[in-house]
Parts: C-alpha cells; structure tokens; sequence
C-alpha cells in the first residue's frame, strides 16, 4: 500500500470506519513508515483537540434579542396585505398545491375520455323500435286530484307548473294511501274488542282533524304521515305500538 | 418555545460561532430562533427536530457570510497571537490555535469540522444537514483536516509527540 493511499484512508482509520483487512493494511503500513505515522499522530491530536474545544455559552442578550426579533417579524406580517401573507402561506405548500392539481386535471380529462366513450357506444347501438302509443289528449290538464300519483311531467309541459304542482302531488298520494288503509283497518276492526275500537276511533277522528287544519302542504303531509303510521300499527294489529303512539298524540 | 431555546441555544451558538466568528455569532443564532419558532408549525417531521435546526444554523451562518462577501471573515482581533514557542508540556493555547485555524478554512470546510468533530454528529447525520451524501461528507472532512494540518504544523508535531 503506499503512503498516498494511506494517507487518503488516515481520516477514515482513525474514526474507526476501517475494518478488517483494509484496517489492517492501514496499521500495517503505518507501522514501517515514519512519514505517515506523523501525519497519522498529527490528524488524531487534531481530532482530539477539536472534539475537546469547549462548549460556547451564549450572552444572556440572546433570548431577549430571539423575542425583539420575533415581535418585529409578526408586526410586519399583521402590516404585509393579505394576498402577501397568502403567498407566504401557499410557498411552502405548492408542491402538494401542484400535485392536486395534476391529479384533479388528470381525472377531469380521464372522466371527459369516459363520457365521449359512452356516448359513442350509444350512439353505435341501434335506436330502439317506435312502438306507437296511443296519444292522450290533453292540453288542459288538471291540478292533481287525491289518489293521482302520476306526477312525472312530460316533455311538452311546462316543468315550472309541474314542480310548483309537485307538492300538492304528494299530499294527493298520501291522502290516497290513507284512505286505502282507513278501508283495510276499517275491516280489522271489526274484529277488536269494544274499548280498542273506541279508542282507534278517538285516535283516527283526531288525527283527521289535524289534517283538515292545517294551512300548508308540508304540515298537511306531516299530520297524513302520522296518520298513514298510525293505521299501519293498527292494521298489523301492534298493541303496544299502537298504544304508545297513541299515547303520543 | 423557552424549553426548546435552552435545548439547543449552546449549539446553535456554538455552530454560528465557529462558523461565522465571535462578532456576529449572536445574530445568526437569533435569525436561527426566529426561523425555528416562525417554522415549527410547518415542519413536517422528515428529519430528527435537531437536525432541521442545525441545517437552519449551518445555512443561516453560511447565508450570512455570503452576504457579507468575504470568504476569510474572521477579523485579525479573533485570532489570537500564537505563542512563539508553544510549551510542550501542558498546551493550554492549543484550544484557542485550532479555533484561529479553523478561522482560516473555507466556510464549507469549517461547517464539517464543526458539525463532525467538535460537535460530534455522525456522518449521515452531517450529510443530512449538509444536503449532501454521506461519500461527500467524508471526503469534505477529509480534506478539512489536512488543510488543519497544513494551517496548524509544528503545534500538532508537539501535540502527537505528547502522546
């Protein structure tokens, strides 16, 4: 081994990063060459002396400099226009700010891809056969009545006059449904002792009235909801949900 | 905030000291604070808290002597007059005739002496905070040294012939 490589291992050898056989070589040749093991001698008093130097204090003026200093960086932040301090904000995050971007612009064009593939596949299958339908004719339609659930507008109307109708719709399809249960438990009924049917007649007349008073669609449809439970109980015959609803009346 | 200022206020001052010099140590250590308390809330943990604040006083100290344009900062009033014959027996300006030498190294030089051998860090550890590898990091100190050598001479003659 010769001196020049050696020497370039001295550092490493005296750290102790040196194992086995390159140690080895190192000790060896440091053995038979006084060159060398002065500058080795040199390097480790060196090293020994830098690790030794002594910790430094700091002045007793720092922590109240740290504390000047932090107060006049957060004056100057509150004193900065906010499209500054937002730019300070979104520094340190723009490389994840960048990446979202990527993979939003990125699932955007696969999403538009998948649509136009979709409708191409539409558009290569054949168009179903016309069945003709007998036309309906109507071109004065009227509001709906209780018991006409049909609300789906068609094309040729005017969707404004269909929605307002809507919940007016609804209210006519619990009224229907409330009137097609009064009749199944109007059957059961018959069936209950004296008491019970007191009681479902009490239950069923005060649930009515509160349907007949109320002003609007949405209470009405509560009271009918109520009402529509209530006859579902009874009709299933449950006594004891039966009596705990219409304890809650 | 206090506790970790006490945690670290030696060596972040011990490193700006030595890497800047004594006058304007001071400063780089508390641009070094408020860089830290300002930052903590966005550290993301990638690094060991201590090494993401001696990268912070490494870069603040290196920062500050590029501002200052001068590669050699220290002044003449740092460097302490060396002994004309150094006292065999018991050395006690070596201390202060290595910290006059490191003085003289290159800024980059000075940082890796600092953080290896006085500081004790270990190389990943250097290398972390020196954003470099650990293959760079050994051959930076390396070289450092044997610039120490060349700068220090016959004081480290008598110091191996102490031991």
């Amino acid at each position: 081994m010769s001196c020049e490589s050696v020497r370039e291992k001295l550092t490493a050898y005296l750290d102790g990063e040196l194992e086995g056989e390159r140690g080895s070589a190192v000790r060896g040749h440091l053995r038979g060459c006084d060159a060398c093991r002065q500058i080795a001698a040199d390097e480790a008093a060196l090293r020994d002396g830098l690790r030794s130097l002594p910790p430094l204090d700091p002045p007793a003026s720092l922590w109240a400099g740290v504390q000047s200093r932090l107060a006049a960086e957060e004056v100057k932040d509150a004193e900065r226009p906010a499209w500054g301090r937002a730019l300070t904000w979104l520094r340190p995050r723009a490389l994840h700010i960048g990446f979202a971007t990527v993979a939003l612009g990125a699932a955007i064009v696969l999403l538009v891809m998948k649509l136009q593939r979709d409708d191409e596949q539409q558009v290569a299958v054949k168009p179903p056969i016309q069945v003709p339908v007998p036309e309906i004719a109507s071109n004065n339609p009227e509001p709906p009545r209780a018991g006409q659930c049909n609300t789906t507008p068609s094309d040729d109307k005017d969707v404004s006059a269909a929605i307002a109708a809507e919940p007016a719709a609804i209210t006519a399809c619990y009224a229907q449904t409330v009137s097609e249960l009064i009749e199944v438990a109007k059957e059961a009924r018959g069936e209950w002792p004296a008491d019970r049917q007191r009681d479902f007649d009490i239950e069923l007349e005060a649930l009515q009235e509160k349907v007949v008073r109320a002003t609007d669609e949405r209470p009405r449809q509560q009271a009918y909801r109520k009402m529509i439970r209530y006859l579902q109980r009874a009709v299933v015959r449950d006594d004891v949900a039966l009596a705990n609803l219409g304890g809650q009346q | 905030m206090e506790m970790l200022y006490h945690q670290f206020k030696r060596r972040v001052f011990g490193m700006a000291h030595r890497i800047v010099g004594a006058n304007d140590a001071e400063e780089v250590a508390q641009e070094v604070f408020v860089r830290v308390f300002r930052g903590l809330a966005n550290f993301r943990g990638d690094s060991a808290l201590s090494t993401w604040i001696y990268r912070l006083t490494v870069n603040a100290a290196l920062s500050h002597l590029a501002r200052r344009g001068r590669r050699q900062e220290v002044s003449d009033e740092n460097i302490p007059e060396q002994a004309a014959t150094p006292e065999p027996e018991r050395d006690p300006g070596l201390a202060s005739r290595i910290e006059a030498a490191m003085n003289q190294l290159p800024a980059g030089y000075r940082a890796i002496l600092v953080l290896h051998d006085v500081e004790g860090l270990s190389h990943e550890e250097c290398a972390a905070i020196l954003d470099c590898r650990v293959g760079t990091c050994k051959s930076q100190l390396h070289k450092a040294r044997a610039r120490m050598r060349e700068l220090l001479g016959s004081i480290m003659v008598l110091a191996g012939d102490r031991r």
